[in-house]
């Protein structure tokens, strides 16, 4: 919450230029329904121009605005965290050429131009790592049964997303075209490899504790619990082949179920 | 030298190349055939940057990566194979780029372009690209990620017809 | 009853629209949504038991460009709102009736996938009328236009939740009888086996070299420390 105070209050409004913080603000909070209209044909195109909408109206007149929109409603598509820093640069973009400084690209090619790698980057890091990472953490309080797994959960996932969605917002307004240089400073890529092997890491841990305490649970020896990680593995093996989730766990749990059946009718035979 | 996937996509190197077909194919080096994008040095960068760096990435006219693909340099790489449209593909393969199968990925919606399945606008011309390709012995299959079902691209033109 | 799946009709929608439509601040995540669910109908931890096992199930499927991944939000919050509602109708509780549910809802889950995909290619024809209401130079058209995907969106979210209970509450209760007794052996283990299924499919999938190194690594060491300690 003070994240996102923080970056509200002194990225997104901080800084004094030609659009007024109180329209750059109307922008950010339309970013949060960029994928409303989400559709096959334009993507997030519509959303994109439905938040800069705002911002078009300030810097062009009543005459110019309709031909500029049509431009802004076509095909887009970037990874929701980063389109603030898209939309940041495209104003700041716009209001050069508004002002008579001469861009050194289209606006259109470079909406075009970046968001094929932010959405990249994006689909890597925030789906590919941080949503895991925190799934991973938050399910160890969850398994406990802890009722504020959830909660956690969403603080821990979010940090970074708000962080991104207001202080790159104001970074890409601020910057302009050089906004796109950040991405080669900080190898964005491997830090998502990076948070992917935590992950890993965190998902290994958790499938432990959660077999142990399985274990502990129902008295069954716990040594007997390092064999789980042959089923996994070959498990892993098979969806590394293509095979879906749904045939997996179907294919588990039943083979699960008819093992439980059979155990009880050989408890059931020991017993007479 | 292993083509693992050779595939038509208008976006490119994006999410769904990164993190579904790379694992999935166990690529470790991505070729992108496109006139457009090797002329633009800024667009290079981006693109270059997007990637991982243990993975290689060639960026390069349709001539360069044909002229990459019959020297011996990716011999010991496991390449992903990226075009833009359908017309690069089939002049990469006239040129001597040869692929056996072509994955439908993406191909964006234009005016006067028809829709064959959720993420495939095709135009007539495209039609007559991808029946050459066809004739040629490639198999064409449209999937969009290995998590959806894989289908002969001949089987969505039904859709095309039924529309008029 | 009715209320109750009014009351979970309700927290359907907001997650739902959380998936794509806006902020995506990962209320939809079945970890936040299905206790969230639960909470409103009063047992929060029928929830919390239902998020574990879906959450980590379909992880691996991410949301990448135009690809549509099924509906694991609407999957969680329906089965939390079955499996609370024929809990106290059955009189029944435990595991053995949640894992019931999530049988019926997971392959349900399905039409999820399929109801996304049609609100997205409604949501084509939003294009066309935004560009004319621009030609018309009706900017509050425009605007209102691209507001209009929200409605199919939460339609989509609210037919999947619709189809996931009805199946539930037409199969579950003649089912529950034959099932129960039988489900009881190894209802315990069937409910491991979720996240560890979803587990094992995101190791083989997620676009680390060495996933399954590691993955055998951590769980040995956290395996040994527990034993030992």
């Amino acid at each position: 919450m003070c994240l996102l105070l923080y970056g509200l209050f002194i990225d997104v409004v901080g800084v004094e230029m030609k659009v007024s913080w109180q329209t750059r603000l109307h922008i950010w909070f339309r970013l949060l329904l960029l994928q409303a209209s989400w559709n096959f044909e334009t993507l997030q195109g519509l959303g994109f121009f439905y938040a800069l909408l705002p911002g078009m109206r300030k810097l062009y007149s009543k005459e110019k605005l309709p031909e500029v929109s049509l431009k802004y409603t076509g095909y887009f598509n970037t990874h929701v965290y980063f389109a603030p820093l898209v939309a940041g640069a495209v104003l700041r973009l716009e209001e050069d050429r508004i002002s008579g400084t001469a861009a050194e690209v289209e606006i259109d090619d470079f909406k075009q131009m970046v968001a094929a790698p932010y959405a990249a980057i994006g689909d890597a890091f925030f789906w590919g790592g941080l949503r895991p990472l925190a799934a991973g953490i938050a399910l160890f309080l969850a398994v406990k049964g802890i009722l504020w797994a959830p909660l956690v959960f969403v603080l821990l996932y979010n940090i970074v997303p708000i962080w991104f969605r207001t202080a790159f917002f104001s970074r890409g307004y601020r910057q302009g075209l050089k906004s796109v240089e950040f991405i080669q400073q900080h190898k964005l890529p491997d830090l998502a490899i990076h948070t992917k092997e935590a992950a890993v890491v965190v998902l290994g841990g958790l499938s432990a504790f959660m077999v142990f305490s399985q274990l502990t649970q129902h008295q069954v020896p716990s040594w007997l619990g390092m064999l789980t990680l042959i089923p996994m593995v070959m498990l892993g093996l098979v969806a590394r082949k293509g095979f879906s989730t749904l045939l997996l766990v179907i294919i588990t749990v039943s083979s699960i179920f008819l093992i439980g059946l059979f155990w009880a009718d050989v408890v059931h035979l020991i017993a007479f | 030298m292993a083509l693992v996937l050779a595939r038509i996509d208008n976006r490119l190197i994006h999410g769904q190349v990164l993190e579904a077909w790379v694992p999935f194919v166990q690529a470790d080096c991505i070729v992108v055939a496109n006139d457009e994008i090797a002329g633009n040095p800024l667009q290079k960068m981006m693109m270059q940057a997007s990637v991982p760096s243990r993975m290689q990435v060639e960026i390069g006219t349709i001539a360069e990566a044909t002229l990459l693909f019959n020297s011996a340099q990716l011999n010991r790489r496991r390449t992903l194979l990226l075009f833009g449209t359908t017309a690069d593909a089939v002049r990469a393969y006239q040129g001597g780029l040869i692929y056996k199968r072509l994955n439908l990925g993406n191909l964006q919606a234009y005016k006067g372009k028809a829709r064959f399945s959720c993420t495939l606008f095709l135009d007539p011309a495209d039609l007559d690209n991808l029946e050459l390709l066809d004739q040629a012995g490639v198999k064409i299959t449209a999937r969009c990620i290995p998590a959806d079902g894989e289908r002969p691209w001949r089987k969505l033109i039904p859709a095309l017809k039924g529309r008029g | 009853m009715v209320l109750s799946l009014f009351l979970g009709s309700l927290v359907s929608l907001i997650c739902g629209l959380d998936r794509v439509a806006i902020l995506q601040i990962m209320i939809s995540r079945p970890i936040v949504a299905a206790p969230l669910a639960a909470l409103v109908l009063g047992e929060p931890l029928v929830g919390l038991q239902i998020g574990v096992m879906v959450e980590l199930l379909w992880l691996a499927r991410l949301p990448v460009g135009a690809a549509v991944p099924p509906d694991d939000t609407q999957v969680s919050i329906a089965s939390s709102v079955l499996a609370i509602t024929l809990g106290q109708t059955l009189n029944a509780s435990g595991g053995e009736l949640l894992l019931l549910c999530l049988f019926i809802a997971v392959p349900l889950g399905k039409f999820g996938q399929y109801f996304d995909r049609y609100a997205r290619q409604y949501n084509v024809r939003l294009v066309q009328r935004v560009d004319s209401a621009l030609k018309r130079e009706s900017f509050l058209a425009a605007e209102g236009q691209h507001l209009r995907g929200l409605i199919s969106f939460s339609l989509s979210s609210l037919a999947s939740y619709a189809i996931i209970i009805l199946g539930g509450l037409l199969i579950i209760p003649v089912l529950w009888p034959y099932v129960q007794q039988s489900l009881s052996y190894s209802s315990a283990w069937m409910q491991l086996a979720f996240p560890l299924v979803g587990i094992a499919v995101i190791l083989g999938t997620i676009n680390v070299s060495r996933a399954i190194t590691l993955f055998c690594a951590s769980f040995c060491m956290a395996f040994l420390l527990m034993w030992l300690v």
